[in-house]
């Protein structure tokens, strides 16, 4: 589903490399975690994927398309089959809950009656099925991130992007966000979770990916956060 | 594609925005009046000179009894009529040529400032008042200078007028009032442009995390350029419905009341005039407004 091969990317002005070589496989349903210190790569692995940045060198495949190579009039379809879930969950203050979950469809041009049955059905789904009409800043910490994952899922997108989605939560809060995305990642959606979070890492045990200055050093499956021997 | 989004972010970002967009409807205002104007003045340069360059007239008038001009020795003789005639007649420019007497001249005059001032005992002025004159057509109305000089030193000759001189200082101003409205235009174009520019900055920074999320979620660049471009043109829209209303104002009071009611020698720009004008202002707004929007968006709104 995702492929690295070979791949550095260095930004104008840095002298290193924020990726060094890198060749990862990530086939389709897998849920990988990505795990290194600040600044070791993560960040800048996700946006390959992305495609917001291109690397320096080397080809990234996403669902077998060389992405390096696609117009930029091409990248939003890309994207339409990424979701994105960030540490500080982006969610619009100004709208709704269902809103908020709405306009990943609405900017993409979906039709009104695909909106009706998608929306509640991911409300449901990440268990908001009662505050739809709720605005963001009524909710805690936990419930806006099920939104922003709400809304990263409900075009149903093959691949799910999560970079620290439990960065800024308590530990009880994260198990049920890692449930969900473990939920999600059954419906066959591929997840790359970016995160620091070693207690997550150890139990859910499945792949890690660790990078450290822009290098894999290690790829385990059922892997810990730190390093086992 | 669902519009329903774009119209509401159109109404949201012009509501936002209201004192940036007013400033860009205003300086679009003046500066399209300007640029009208100066079409217009353009147009009526054009006109006032194909008006007098197709009818160009030399006079010449000649001396009378008491003239004015120390050259007149007394009213022009026969001998110097027909030499004058006979230098008319040589030059190769001039295509045709009538004398008019005073009595002609006499009944023009009446005819223009009203008979009842020059009949009765004490009449403002009689034929004798009045010069004999010759009127020549040349060939070529712009060369007016040849025979000018070669009538005008002849012994008999008072005045030699043509038209072009009357009404060059004429055109002059109109084209001086033409440069200055578009220089002026100028300025200001360069200013709306730039206040097109900060307000599309001002509104993608309000926006950018809207444009952030469409962006991460596959939303087409035109889609999230829409808005700001629809806002381009509501602007643009305005500021040409100003600028066409003072350019009316302007054709209704400065030409249609002034110069057609009270200064009738010169034919007037009108309705088609004002079309032309109206054409380019309408051209002119939605570029200025959509132009740096287009070229702007890509930067900011880059997927």
């Amino acid at each position: 589903m995702i492929r690295f091969d070979q791949v550095t990317k260095t930004y104008p002005g840095h002298p290193h490399a924020a990726l060094d070589q890198v060749s990862v496989d990530v086939e389709k349903g897998e849920f990988v975690f990505l795990v290194g210190s600040s600044g070791s790569g993560k960040s800048t692995f996700l946006r390959l994927v992305l495609r917001e940045y291109r690397p320096t060198s080397g080809r990234v495949y996403v669902a077998g398309k060389e992405i390096n190579r696609l117009a930029s009039w091409k990248v939003p379809r890309l994207r339409r089959e990424i979701g994105t879930v960030f540490q500080d969950f982006r969610l619009l203050t100004n709208k709704t809950v269902s809103e908020n979950v709405a306009f990943a469809l609405q900017v993409i041009g979906k039709s009104r009656s695909d909106i009706a049955t998608l929306v509640p059905e991911t409300l449901e789904m990440v268990g908001l099925e009662s505050k739809g009409e709720r605005m963001p800043d009524e909710l805690s910490g936990g419930e806006q991130q099920r939104v922003a994952i709400a809304r990263a899922f409900v075009n149903r997108p093959m691949i799910l992007i999560a970079d620290e989605p439990t960065g800024n939560l308590d530990p009880t809060t994260s198990v049920g966000i890692m449930k969900l995305l473990d939920r999600i990642n059954r419906t066959g959606t591929t997840v790359i979770m970016a995160t620091h979070d070693a207690g997550i890492v150890d139990q859910m045990r499945k792949r890690v990916i660790e990078l450290e200055d822009g290098r894999v050093v290690r790829d385990q499956v059922q892997g810990v956060y730190g390093i086992q021997n | 594609m669902q519009l329903r989004y774009v119209f509401s972010e159109l109404g949201q970002g012009l509501r936002r925005n209201l004192s940036m967009h007013l400033a860009v409807v205003l300086t679009l205002f003046v500066s399209l009046t300007l640029v009208g104007l100066g079409v217009l003045f353009n147009q009526q340069a054009t006109k006032a000179a194909e008006h007098w360059g197709s009818q160009l007239q030399i006079t010449v008038f000649l001396c009378r009894a008491d003239d004015g001009n120390p050259a007149c020795a007394g009213e022009v003789t026969d001998a110097q009529r027909s030499e004058i005639e006979t230098v008319v007649q040589e030059n190769p420019e001039v295509a045709d040529y009538h004398f008019e007497s005073k009595e002609v001249a006499f009944e023009k005059v009446k005819e223009l400032l009203g008979p009842e001032r020059f009949e009765g005992p004490n009449p403002a002025a009689t034929a004798e008042d009045l010069p004999e004159s010759m009127w020549i057509e040349l060939e070529d109305p712009e060369e007016y200078r040849g025979i000018t000089s070669a009538v005008e030193g002849l012994d008999g000759v008072s005045q030699v007028r043509d038209m072009r001189q009357v009404i060059a200082p004429i055109i002059g101003s109109i084209n001086m009032l033409q440069w200055v409205a578009l220089g002026t235009a100028g300025f200001l174009v360069f200013a709306a442009l730039l206040l097109v520019g900060n307000t599309i900055r001002l509104a993608a920074f309000a926006r950018r995390k809207e444009i952030g999320i469409m962006r991460l979620v596959g939303a087409s660049t035109l889609y999230i350029a829409l808005p700001f471009l629809l806002e381009a043109l509501v602007t643009a829209l305005i500021g040409v419905l100003l600028a066409a209303g003072a350019l009316a104002a302007f054709m209704y009071f400065g030409i249609e009341q002034r110069g057609n009611d009270q200064l009738k020698f010169m034919p007037w720009i009108g309705m088609e005039e004002y079309v032309v004008a109206l054409g380019a202002v309408a051209l002119l707004g939605p570029l200025l407004t959509v132009i740096p929007t287009l070229v702007l968006t890509r930067k900011y709104l880059k997927v």
